[in-house]
């Protein structure tokens, strides 16, 4: 499969930090990819090499098939050189992102349209389009000077989608919005990956790249720890599950039979709920209900607790630190 | 019309359309600028006084306004107003979109760093022309109005474009300054320390060592001097700040000559007394060729000190 992004061996270094150790990361395309890692692990960093803001000390990188900053063997002059087409398919959302305050939104995004060669017409259509999209239909006439950070944000949202990319690159999409912008975030990504376009998205909100994203890497201090699919990378952890039951008058025959049960390890009563650790990480609360029913328990709830993202990125993090916590 | 293609297979938009974006993106910067407008607006208000205070004077005075069919050839922006319009227009350009991160979105488009560069320059060079242009057909009129008809008009246009090239010697340096600094408190401190330093170390370099012809390889007034024409004898200003008037100077005296002085400062008992000393002529032909190639001289290394700066600089915030 050909990828969207690829990077191999990249570096970057500031002085004597090494911001950037030695990445190397595979995005493969139509899928949303996230990109986590604590404050100052390499995140924009990267982001920005791929986006030609900086230029990577050593490594190479491809986006969408097309080697940028030179190559390998890249010398003085050929770093001169700039790959300004490749950003024609790439739409890009810096973090917490700045715009000229002396245009107004939909006049931005007419001259960032220009700037992509689109014509008159396909402004016309697109920018509406776009406005109503992110939300700010009614504001596009203001100057982004008046708009708040949250609606820049969202015109950020826009002029990354002006050019109908096929590589859409978000860094930290939902920093400074409030909990109904942060949705409405997430709801656009979810769309934008129907259209069957990459995304790359950088974020702090584990829960938010469990629920967008298909692919995962996680980086510290500039290398990546793991990359691969949300499903592999929520599984690292999988040990054995833990259910909470909460059942109506429990009694020692109910706490007995559920205690027999071959895939459960031990029971803890507390009140009317049962903390029943099991042997696997398997789904058995089809089971565990069956005897406690027979049992002549009623059910009122059930839960299992399973390791998540979290969970996989705190542990991976303090490995690489040492151990120490985060 | 055959449509090339890019890498990734999407038809290569033209550079034109491209390039022609960037301008009006630095041009809507620059005319929504309160501190432009302000100036343009005193810029208006010293054009108006020019002719407008020998006007109220006759009033008061009763006595009649001379004609002087000179008076627009003689109309210039005089060099701290170019300085000015340099900076207040420049000041921006580059070192504030570093420092508000607007540079972030802008360089992530399909565009290149020159492009940018240069779509920057040529919106300068526009908003320069066309500010010029009203202040100078306002004077041009006003003085036309007051001072009667005027003679060799036809020669204005030399004297904008000279008033231009003066400006632009500021306009590259503090593009140059912004570049290498990325901050607009160090650019304009360069600039303003540059002009201030010059504009007063000159006339003192000049009184006490004399007009040295080194003083107009510097940017700014240069040595001043005396040319006498048919007209009767008029000031000449040697350095890249009268670019303008000397070329309107040389074309309409070709052969004419523009005279040194030097100031001595003499003892005489207790008192000191003052004198001009004759110290050197040059021909209005040098003068004027030798402010020009200063300025061009000066504005082509500042330019590539600024491209470089520009294409070389990390985005680092």
């Amino acid at each position: 499969m050909t990828l969207a992004i690829e990077t191999n061996g990249l570096t970057k270094k500031y002085g004597s930090l090494i911001a950037v150790n030695k990445l190397d990361l595979k995005v493969k395309r139509n899928t949303v990819h996230g990109f986590l890692g604590p404050n100052g692990a390499g995140k924009t960093t990267t982001i920005k090499i791929l986006v030609g803001l900086l230029r990577p000390n050593e490594g190479t990188v491809k986006v969408l098939g097309q080697e940028l900053h030179g190559g390998k063997n890249a010398g003085f002059l050929q770093s001169f050189y700039e790959e300004a087409d490749s950003r024609l398919s790439i739409g890009y959302m810096p973090e917490l992102p700045k715009f000229p305050k002396h245009l107004k939104g939909s006049e931005m995004l007419d001259i960032y349209g220009r700037m992509y060669g689109m014509t008159q017409q396909q402004r016309k259509e697109q920018i509406p389009k776009l406005i109503e999209l992110v939300g700010l239909k009614g504001r596009e006439n203001d100057f982004i000077g008046k708009y708040s950070k949250g609606m820049q944000q969202r015109i950020g949202i826009a002029q990354t989608l002006l050019n109908n990319p096929e590589l859409v690159i978000l860094d930290e999409p939902s920093l400074g919005l409030d909990p109904v912008g942060m949705v409405e975030v997430r709801e656009v990504v979810k769309e934008i990956a129907k259209e069957g376009r990459t995304v790359f998205v950088s974020s702090h909100l584990l829960f938010e790249v469990e629920q967008i994203c298909t692919d995962v890497t996680i980086i510290n201090r500039g290398a990546a720890l793991v990359s691969d699919t949300l499903q592999n990378v929520s599984g690292l952890l999988s040990g054995p599950a833990m259910l909470h039951v909460e059942v109506a008058k429990i009694s020692d025959t109910i706490v007995n039979a559920v205690k027999k049960l071959p895939s459960v390890s031990s029971v803890i009563q507390t009140g009317n709920t049962l903390r029943i650790q099991m042997t696997t990480h398997e789904d058995t609360r089809a089971h565990v209900s069956q005897e406690i029913t027979r049992s002549g328990g009623i059910i009122i709830g059930m839960s299992q607790k399973t390791s998540n993202l979290e969970d996989v990125f705190i542990q991976l993090i303090s490995k690489d630190q040492g151990g120490k916590p985060q | 019309m055959t449509t090339t293609r890019t890498n990734t297979g999407r038809p290569r938009p033209s550079w034109f359309t491209r390039f022609w974006a960037i301008v009006k993106y630095e041009m809507l910067w620059n005319i929504r600028k309160k501190k432009f407008l302000g100036l343009v607006i005193v810029a208006f208000i010293l054009a108006t006084l020019i002719w407008a205070l020998p006007v109220g004077s006759s009033a008061a005075t009763g006595q009649p306004i001379e004609a002087d069919p000179n008076f627009a050839v003689t109309f210039s922006i005089p060099g701290i107003g170019s300085f000015l319009f340099a900076l207040i227009i420049a000041m921006n350009s580059i070192s504030s979109e570093f420092e508000s991160g607007t540079i972030v979105p802008l360089l992530t488009k399909p565009v290149s760093r020159t492009m940018v560069f240069l779509g920057k320059l040529l919106a300068t060079f526009i908003i320069i022309l066309v500010t010029y242009t009203i202040i100078f057909v306002y004077g041009v009129i006003g003085g036309a109005l007051v001072y009667g008809p005027q003679n060799n008009l036809h020669l204005l246009p030399l004297g904008l474009l000279g008033n231009i090239l003066s400006t632009f010697i500021w306009i590259t340096l503090i593009l140059a300054a912004g570049a290498l600094s990325k901050s607009t408190i160090i650019s304009t401190l360069v600039a303003f320390g540059l002009f201030f330093g010059l504009f007063f170390a000159v006339p003192i370099v000049s009184v006490f060592a004399g007009p040295s012809p080194v003083l107009n390889y510097l940017p700014g007034g240069g040595a001043s001097g005396t040319m006498m024409t048919t007209q009767g004898q008029i000031g000449i200003g040697a350095g890249t700040d009268s670019i303008g008037a000397n070329l309107i100077n040389y074309a309409l005296y070709p052969s004419a000559t523009v005279d040194f002085n030097m100031t001595r400062i003499e003892l005489q008992g207790d008192q000191p007394r003052i004198t001009q000393v004759y110290a050197y002529s040059e021909p209005i032909s040098l003068v004027t060729l030798r402010s020009v190639a200063t300025a061009v001289v000066y504005t082509t290394v500042l330019l590539i000190v600024a491209w470089i700066a520009f294409k070389w600089a990390q985005i680092l915030e």
